[in-house]
């Protein structure tokens, strides 16, 4: 290959890429918009929206825009931002796309969703909606991505394996229970290692921190500060002398050994009740099976115990949802989004236990239990990952996973909390 | 004496084989047998070594085909239709290809062979956000054909290489007879070459087809849609679904994706082999 | 099928006149394959080089222009030690081990064949096909099912064997167990297709030719060493070409297995590293300068057998 044939190769993937990039910034704003009847693309991750909320979704959108269909698309929270990456920047994107609230910023800061106008916001709830997940959505002062649930982990217990056993009132006293209650056959509190998650708290309520930024920008991480390692200490303590759970496992199917009534205690989010709370034979083939008639018949919530009493700061898990950016039908895409976040949309999402985008719809929430109340509690003192877009990258990279799968297997705290802060520290100042 | 230790010898290895069929066959086993197990049989410390009647349920299958989250049947379809397109294409095109460049002085041929070498160098994940936004910009997401044409210029330069090879080892001298038999070049090549090479081709196939079936890292990219996914893809929704990580539909699934694989495999196995030991004599 | 191969008859040292044949023939038997290479291959290529010389993130996917940054991407990567070189070294020992094992236990499986009856050859013959019929992907789940901390039947098996409690012992946490697992999904599902090419290749070799030897009085290995072997020198060195590449390329098992429950960053083979720095994280621009540099490390390596091939081609 000669020299100028070389030059003129390079010379026309530059203009490609350039041309590329111009239709990339136009696509959004210039385009001519269709309008009538088309199809419009969800993105829902996970099993966590009930059936009846789909199906409430799909029908009031196609009676609201006669002609036009909805899918809704069930997406892997493993993987997800990988998928997300290229799906929503192609020309072939989902319309409307849910997103954990900690990776949301990722995407916010790319340019992956549609703004949402000041006019659009107030028309969607205004400052209704829970603010702490507004914030996740924004970047730079624009809403992007707006709030779609928010439910914190509960501390779910049975009475039958409990037994006389004080309910703790303390996080200490949450731990010694914890190793008090183990047996060859039962974890005192079952804890997969990679669910960190539930460690957050531990950190929180020790003084420790995750990442915080200094006023020049540079961010710190926290675990091995002196609060971050007591707290790492007392997670370790139970996952090594009060839990049975492999320590490389995920936080999947929680329900399982609860319903072999080998869990005295589980941290899981709520709307893990009703998977306890099955019938033992799944009448849907996909279905799996719980234990209603045994240990879900009297199955409590708790909310996590703080340090000095009351509830514990617990990380505040949930959702946000954005328009795409590259949506062929914003039109269409927005007439789907106001209805996930219309109050009969996020009152049946109340009805499951999960708190709804909008803080006047909690009521909705049966706090009647000890489980609604314990959410409740939960949900009040709940806190968020550090507010950096590169904070997806540190959740990409399981970086806690790891780190707490290692604690679990019960490698010293020491290391592994340095090599921790350092490799975060690497990447949300790179 | 020397029988008694023939004997013991014989034994010896044939224990040896017995070993070597359980050791590979077990986890084909274990994945079978699973599939028809009841969840309560294959987690818990109880586990059921061999679905028994009593336990053998085909719930599992029922859960994989009729998953919510992924149908099934569109997986099938398009994962045989790439699979069939990419071999085809990529054994025609690799074909002729590989004829070009052995039975013809040209210039630029040796550049062209070096090429085709360093190209297999190239590690495909870091192509893969070129390829998505070429197929993007072709409006070939979610298709058949976008994710045929990046398989099969995926596995084309390794056909063309094994290819070239296998008509390497063919002499051109026969083809010479044979015209001096008075048939045209075409007809010579046609009828004298290339029955030589059938056994090459199949060899050349078997790699093309394990590419296309088994891919799943550009086909997530490319293949974004739930009717649009391909087989392994399929595979994985069960294994990442987060709330119930169902190892009876687990393996319930990739016995039915090792399926059509194992057929493909028993049909060209002895042909394959064959090739590969002419390829390589000859090569 | 090669046999017909060797017993073809000789063909008539004839001179023929050869035809000219119009010069733009070759090309045009070249053109579906430059079309194809060049636009899917060709291009993405040129993309690549283009973006490991920007800073070229999830934003510049969305259109935002790529700020030219020079060789800051090489740099960064080239003094990465913990990083690139670690990926590096650990995929190129890691390719080592899998070809020495797999061409090992192939050749030992191939006579096996050879040497047992024809009853216990089918046997291993149907157990070597289905581990070798079996989809990557399905297998390295079949396998992390094997090993499953909680539920599998290695840990089932252990428990029973040995009285200790090994139910929630983990495999893959610790790197070392987690390439030994890896290494037995690869060496299975290779070892096949190995075993199956040179037990072809050794039934070959003339039955007189070993009856010879063996009234010569030489033992089993040295029948092997010198005249077994030497036959199937040249398909041996084909199955071990192949593997390099295979085993450098290794991506399925390695990125299902971190899934399943590995860590990442200690077990990451240079296929999944560059995964996860550029579709995982969203640095086109790093992930693509390592790529450019993973070719360069791969032809200096393979360069020896470029020129040997190109030497061939001149004859």
């Amino acid at each position: 290959m000669n020299k100028n044939r070389l030059v003129g190769a390079a010379a026309s993937a530059i203009t490609l890429t350039l041309a590329l990039s111009a239709c990339g910034n136009a696509g959004g704003a210039a385009a001519p918009e269709e309008t009538g009847p088309g199809e419009v693309r969800v993105w829902l991750v996970g099993t966590d929206t009930p059936p009846e909320a789909r199906d409430y979704l799909k029908k009031t959108f196609e009676e609201e825009n006669p002609g036009s269909t909805l899918t809704i698309e069930e997406q892997a929270w493993d993987g997800l931002v990988d998928k997300y990456t290229t799906a929503l920047s192609g020309s072939d994107a989902p319309d409307v796309v849910e997103i954990g609230n900690t990776q949301a910023a990722a995407f916010t800061s790319a340019g992956y969703f549609r703004e949402i106008t000041a006019d659009e916001f107030e028309t969607l709830g205004g400052s209704d909606l829970l603010p702490g997940f507004v914030e996740a959505g924004d970047w730079e002062g624009k809403h992007y991505a707006l709030p779609y649930y928010s439910g914190s982990r509960v501390v779910f217990y049975s009475k039958q394996v409990l037994g006389d056993t004080a309910v703790p009132t303390t996080l200490d006293e949450y731990v010694d229970t914890a190793v008090d209650l183990k047996t060859d056959d039962l974890s005192g509190v079952y804890w997969p290692g990679q669910d960190w998650y539930n460690a957050l708290p531990f950190i929180w309520e020790n003084g420790g921190y995750i990442a915080e930024q200094a006023e020049d920008g540079t961010w710190d991480a926290g675990f091995s500060s002196e609060g971050g390692l007591a707290g790492l200490e007392q997670i370790q303590t139970i996952m090594t002398k009060g839990n049975n759970a492999p320590s490389d496992a995920q936080e999947t199917d929680l329900q399982v050994p609860f319903c072999e009534g080998k869990v005295a205690f589980l941290s899981a989010p709520s709307w893990i009740q009703w998977s306890i709370n099955a019938p033992e034979k799944p009448e849907d083939p996909d279905g799996v099976p719980g234990c209603a008639s045994t240990y879900g018949k009297d199955l409590e919530g708790l909310a996590l115990p703080g340090k000095d009493g009351g509830a514990a700061q617990v990380f505040a898990g949930g959702s946000n949802i954005a328009i795409a950016q590259k949506s062929a039908r914003p039109d269409l895409a927005m007439s789907a989004y106001e209805i996930l976040l219309s109050d009969e949309y996020q009152s049946i999402l109340a009805g499951i236990g999960l708190f709804p985008a909008k803080t006047s719809l909690f009521e909705k929430v049966d706090q009647s239990t000890s489980i609604g109340k314990a959410a409740a509690e939960a949900a009040a003192n709940a806190k968020l990952t550090p507010a950096s877009p590169k904070w997806a990258d540190v959740e990409s990279k399981t970086l806690l996973q790891t780190a707490f799968s290692r604690i679990a297997a019960g490698e010293d705290v020491k290391t592994i909390a340095e090599k921790l802060d350092a490799d975060i520290e690497e990447i949300l100042n790179s | 004496m020397i029988n008694i230790r023939k004997r013991l010898a014989d034994t010896g290895f044939g224990v040896l084989a017995l070993m070597v069929f359980v050791l590979s066959a077990f986890p084909v086993y274990w994945m079978v047998s699973t599939s028809f197990l009841p969840n309560n049989r294959i987690r818990g410390e109880n586990l059921a070594f061999f679905p028994t009647p009593d336990v053998f349920t085909l719930d599992n299958y029922r859960a994989a085909i009729f998953s919510p989250r992924a149908p099934f049947a569109p997986a099938v379809l398009n994962s045989i239709g790439v699979t069939f397109l990419t071999l085809v294409i990529a054994l025609v095109v690799g074909f002729v290809a590989s004829l070009a460049l052995t039975r013809f002085q040209f210039k630029g041929r040796r550049t062209f062979i070096v090429l085709i070498l360093v190209v297999q160098m190239i590690p495909g994940e870091a192509m893969i956000i070129s390829m998505f936004r070429i197929i993007d910009g072709w409006q070939l997401l979610n298709t058949i054909i976008g994710l045929t044409l990046v398989y099969t210029a995926g596995v084309l330069p390794f056909t063309i290489w094994t290819l070239r090879g296998f008509v390497n080892g063919v002499p051109k001298e026969l083809e010479e007879a044979a015209m001096i038999d008075g048939c045209s070049r075409a007809g010579a090549f046609w009828r004298v070459t290339f029955p030589l090479l059938a056994p090459g081709l199949v060899a050349t196939g078997v790699f093309a087809f394990i590419q296309a079936w088994n891919e799943f890292v550009t086909a997530l990219v490319i293949m974004q849609r739930p009717e649009a996914m391909t087989l392994p893809l399929w595979l994985r929704t069960f294994v990442q679904a987060t709330q119930a990580t169902n190892w009876g539909a687990v393996m319930a699934a990739s016995v039915l994706i090792a399926i059509p694989a194992v057929i493909f495999f028993l049909i060209v196995q002895g042909r394959m082999t064959g090739g590969l030991v002419s390829g390589a004599v000859k090569g | 099928m090669s046999s017909t191969l060797l017993d073809a008859p000789a063909p008539p040292r004839q001179e023929i006149r050869r035809k000219r044949r119009p010069p733009y023939l070759p090309w045009l038997l070249l053109s579906a394959t430059m079309v194809l290479l060049g636009v899917l291959t060709g291009f993405p290529l040129v993309r690549l080089v283009v973006m490991s010389f920007q800073e070229y993130e999830r934003a510049q996917l969305m259109g935002l222009p790529a700020e030219w940054v020079g060789f800051d991407n090489y740099a960064a990567i080239l003094t990465d030690v913990d990083g690139f070189w670690t990926v590096l070294a650990r995929s190129f020992v890691l390719m080592v081990v899998l070809v020495v094992v797999t061409i090992v236990l192939g050749m030992l499986v191939a006579l096996l064949m050879m040497r047992v009856g024809k009853a216990m050859r089918l046997l291993v013959s149907v157990g070597l096909l289905l581990a070798w019929a079996m989809p990557s992907l399905a297998a390295t789940t079949v396998w992390g099912w094997l090993f499953d901390t909680q539920y599998g039947v290695v840990n089932n098996l252990l428990t029973k064997i040995t009285g200790d409690r090994w139910f929630g012992y983990s495999w893959l946490l610790d790197p070392l167990s987690f390439f030994v697992i890896v290494t037995c999904i690869v060496v299975w599902g290779a070892v096949p297709f190995v075993a199956f090419t040179l037990y072809a290749g050794l039934t070959q070799i003339p039955e007189e030719v070993i009856e010879a030897a063996q009234l010569d009085g030489a033992s089993a290995f040295q029948r092997f060493r010198l005249i077994q072997l030497p036959y199937v020198r040249s398909i041996v060195t084909v199955l071990v070409v192949l593997s390099m590449i295979w085993d450098l390329k290794l991506f399925t098992q390695v990125f299902v297995l971190q899934d399943i429950g590995g860590d990442r960053e200690l077990t990451s083979t240079i296929g999944v590293y560059i995964y996860q720095t550029g579709m995982a994280q969203g640095h086109y621009g790093v992930a693509s300068a390592i790529g450019v540099i993973f070719v360069i490390v791969m032809l200096a390596i393979a360069y020896p057998y470029v020129r040997r091939t190109l030497r061939e081609e001149e004859l």
